[in-house]
């Protein structure tokens, strides 16, 4: 058949790619031989690429990592904006401050992120072989127990905690205001010790394989006596909050990579529990111990000072306000508290490598890089946090209460009659808590083992779903707590004791993952927006202190997983029990 | 027992096509609008071009999907080209692409294919 025409496409599809071809011979460089006849091994020259190369080599790799953390701050970033110009009705005041402060966010996380993965992570993977191979048990312990400490500073989230020491009333809450503000070096010293015996008794659990079960309940009972003990006295009451909180705030992005890596590569090495569960537990751990140092600390500071005595050096401190230098000032203080929050962190996992191990240090450039990668995303991540994400978080929370009570600044307040502003209110923490619960990619991946684990009884969604309406109705009952003041002492111990009941009566393996789900839940973007709609959310009402939002969220995934076990095991035992009758009828 | 056909193809090339990792699909979808009938990723690792770029080479990913499939000789030229374009194998780091000549291969071929062929032949 003669062809008569041309498709338009091949003409165009000839114009623009020109077939070349050569033979591989011309290009490949002759070997050298050496005096002796040997061939000398051959070292490429480095590649000089030009630009426009360089930017199509960068192009996928930065939209691909900026993507991601879009997609974990815009939606929440834009349900805040819309909820409050819809449904209250009020612009969003400094919108060019807050969009800059998002969008350092991204910037922060996305440099943060792959610096960890770049320079951080090689380390751990390397500790965890290399450790249980060249080093005792005595060893092997304290080092576990000192990365849990400086993995706690390099935390992104542990900074929300400093910021919200700002916004705390001294006069009401002495305490509180002197654990944040003058002992806050402290209390995140505290809490990483904290995290470091959770590492160290996680791993040595790794090594026996222990039970999960009996763990919690003996580290339940100081928590629940050391807090029934604090909710007695009324000025030590007002920290139980933060305590509680700050189990949340500790388990992120730095923590859970680099300890389960360094846990599952010892339980590995020298351990008898390496089963499908091995990896699971230390979250939990994590997450109770800081509960208990907090509190410790806080009686410590109770016997050191008296609530008077706070406040008469608070407002001493205001009255000599001297013009702050350049480290107190923003962006003084995020450009230090970056450095702080990684270096340490850095020079431990050195000083083990090279004087402990006496391992070599894979591809030292590209560490150093992104060592240099997390520090920048630090800095960048804390100048965010404190104009973007805890600003509108701030500017959500206290603007919220006008749509049940009367507020000075808004007009018309309140927008709503009592009952529908309440349940508006309610509905908002719980949306917000449900939504970015159900977008953390983390927990994608749990409910992915979880579903392996039980062989698909439990199904990834249903974990998915029980583990975000947990997270969303903790919000709404802390949200509840700030708007009635209820005691948190009168919600988290029946919450927990709940909890105990619930861990009696379930098996192992739903006992772990549900435990863990409360920790994975809390990432670096939930967390300061979280913990900011608290405390603007608290001031606006002028209740006293505005946390414990974060810890009714991790309680309230654990009983509602716990729960969903229970009633899959129970509807499973029904249908064999089902089966059998018809067998013998 | 029922007899079974066994027939042979002939005329087959191979494609091997080394790419980053998470780029897979999109090249599989490029060679199958092409007109390769099918492919196999596999997961590997690999090294060249990213030592050689200093800090650039962050960018290359360490993890490859290296993709097999087969076609005919006379598609060779077309899916090789589209998966080399789709791959964006010209950028450094990007992978490579190479073409193996089979003797023979065999699989499931549908019924009406054959009887298609069988009959041109004996007309």
């Amino acid at each position: 058949m003669p062809q008569s025409s041309i498709p338009f496409g091949k003409f165009t599809h000839e114009l623009n790619v020109h077939r070349n071809q050569y033979s591989y011979n011309e290009m490949i460089p002759a070997a050298q031989y050496d005096a002796a006849g040997n061939v000398q091994p051959y070292q490429p020259p480095g590649l000089i690429i030009s630009r426009e190369y360089v930017y199509r080599l960068l192009k996928p790799y930065l939209s691909i990592r900026f993507m991601d953390q879009v997609r974990a701050v815009v939606p929440l970033a834009l349900y805040l904006v819309f909820f409050q110009m819809l449904i209250l009705r009020q612009s969003v005041v400094d919108p060019w401050v807050i969009n800059s402060g998002l969008a350092a966010v991204i910037v922060g996380l996305m440099l943060f992120m792959e610096g960890l993965k770049v320079g951080l992570m090689p380390f751990g993977e390397l500790l965890g072989t290399a450790l249980p191979v060249k080093s005792r048990l005595t060893t092997i312990v304290l080092v576990v127990f000192l990365l849990g400490i400086g993995v706690t500073f390099a935390e992104p989230a542990i900074g929300a905690l400093q910021t919200a020491g700002s916004l705390v009333d001294v006069s009401r809450a002495p305490y509180l205001y002197a654990l944040l503000n003058d002992w806050s070096g402290t209390l995140v010293l505290v809490v990483g010790i904290g995290v470091g015996l959770a590492a160290t008794l996680g791993t040595v659990r790794f090594i026996y394989g222990w039970s999960l079960k009996p763990l919690i309940y003996i580290t339940l009972v100081p928590v629940l006596v050391i807090a029934g003990y604090m909710a007695i006295n009324p000025e030590l009451a007002l920290v139980l909050g933060l305590a509680f909180d700050c189990g949340a705030v500790t388990t992120g992005p730095v923590t859970v990579p680099l300890v389960l890596a360094l846990g599952i590569g010892i339980a590995q090495a020298g351990g008898k529990g390496c089963d499908s569960l091995s990896g699971f537990g230390i979250v939990t751990l994590a997450s109770l111990f800081p509960i208990i140092a907090v509190m410790l600390l806080t009686l410590y500071v109770a016997s050191q000072t008296t609530p008077e005595a706070i406040i008469l050096a608070a407002q001493a401190a205001t009255a000599a306000q001297v013009e702050p230098g350049w480290a107190q000032a923003s962006p003084g203080v995020e450009i230090i508290g970056g450095v702080r929050a990684i270096v340490p962190l850095v020079a431990f996992l050195l000083i083990v490598m090279v004087g402990l191990l006496r391992e070599k240090i894979p591809n030292p450039r590209s560490i150093a890089f992104g060592i240099f990668l997390c520090v920048l995303g630090m800095v960048i991540f804390n100048l965010g946090l404190s104009y973007g994400l805890s600003k509108l978080g701030g500017q959500s929370g206290s603007l919220v209460p006008a749509a049940f009570t009367q507020l000075p600044n808004v007009e018309d307040s309140p927008l709503y009659i009592l009952v529908l502003g309440l349940f508006i209110a309610f509905a908002f923490a719980w949306l917000l808590g449900f939504g970015a619960t159900l977008a953390e990619p983390a927990l994608n991946a749990l409910g992915i083992t979880v579903q392996n684990l039980t062989n698909g009884s439990f199904k990834k969604t249903t974990l998915l779903y029980a583990v975000s309406i947990g997270v969303g109705s903790g919000i709404a009952i802390g949200v509840a707590k700030i708007v009635f003041e209820i005691p948190i002492a009168y919600l988290l111990v029946p919450g927990y004791l709940l909890a105990v009941v619930l861990t009696y009566l379930s098996s192992e393996e739903f006992v772990n993952v549900a435990w863990d789900s409360a920790g994975v839940t809390t990432g670096p973007v939930t967390v300061p927006l979280v913990l900011a709609m608290g405390l603007g959310f608290g001031n606006t009402l002028g209740s006293v202190e505005g946390f414990g939002i974060l810890s009714m969220a991790s309680i309230g995934p654990i009983i509602a997983v716990l729960s969903t076990g229970l009633y899959i095991r129970r509807k499973i035992a029904r249908r064999h029990a089902g089966n059998k009758n018809d067998l013998f009828s | 027992m029922s007899s079974r056909d066994f027939t042979v193809l002939v005329d087959v090339s191979m494609i091997t096509c080394i790419v980053q990792r998470g780029k897979a699909n999109e090249v599989v979808q490029a060679a199958q609008d092409a007109g390769a009938q099918g492919a196999t990723i596999y997961y590997g690792y690999g090294s060249g071009v990213r030592e050689r770029l200093g800090l650039l080479g962050l960018a290359v990913d360490v993890n490859k999907e290296i993709i097999t499939t087969l076609v005919a000789d006379n598609q060779v030229e077309l899916v090789m080209e589209r998966m080399y374009c789709v791959g964006e194998l010209d950028v450094p780091g990007g992978g490579m692409i190479y073409v193996t000549k089979l003797e023979k291969a065999a699989t499931y071929i549908p019924e009406e294919i054959v009887n298609r062929i069988t009959s041109k032949g004996a007309a």
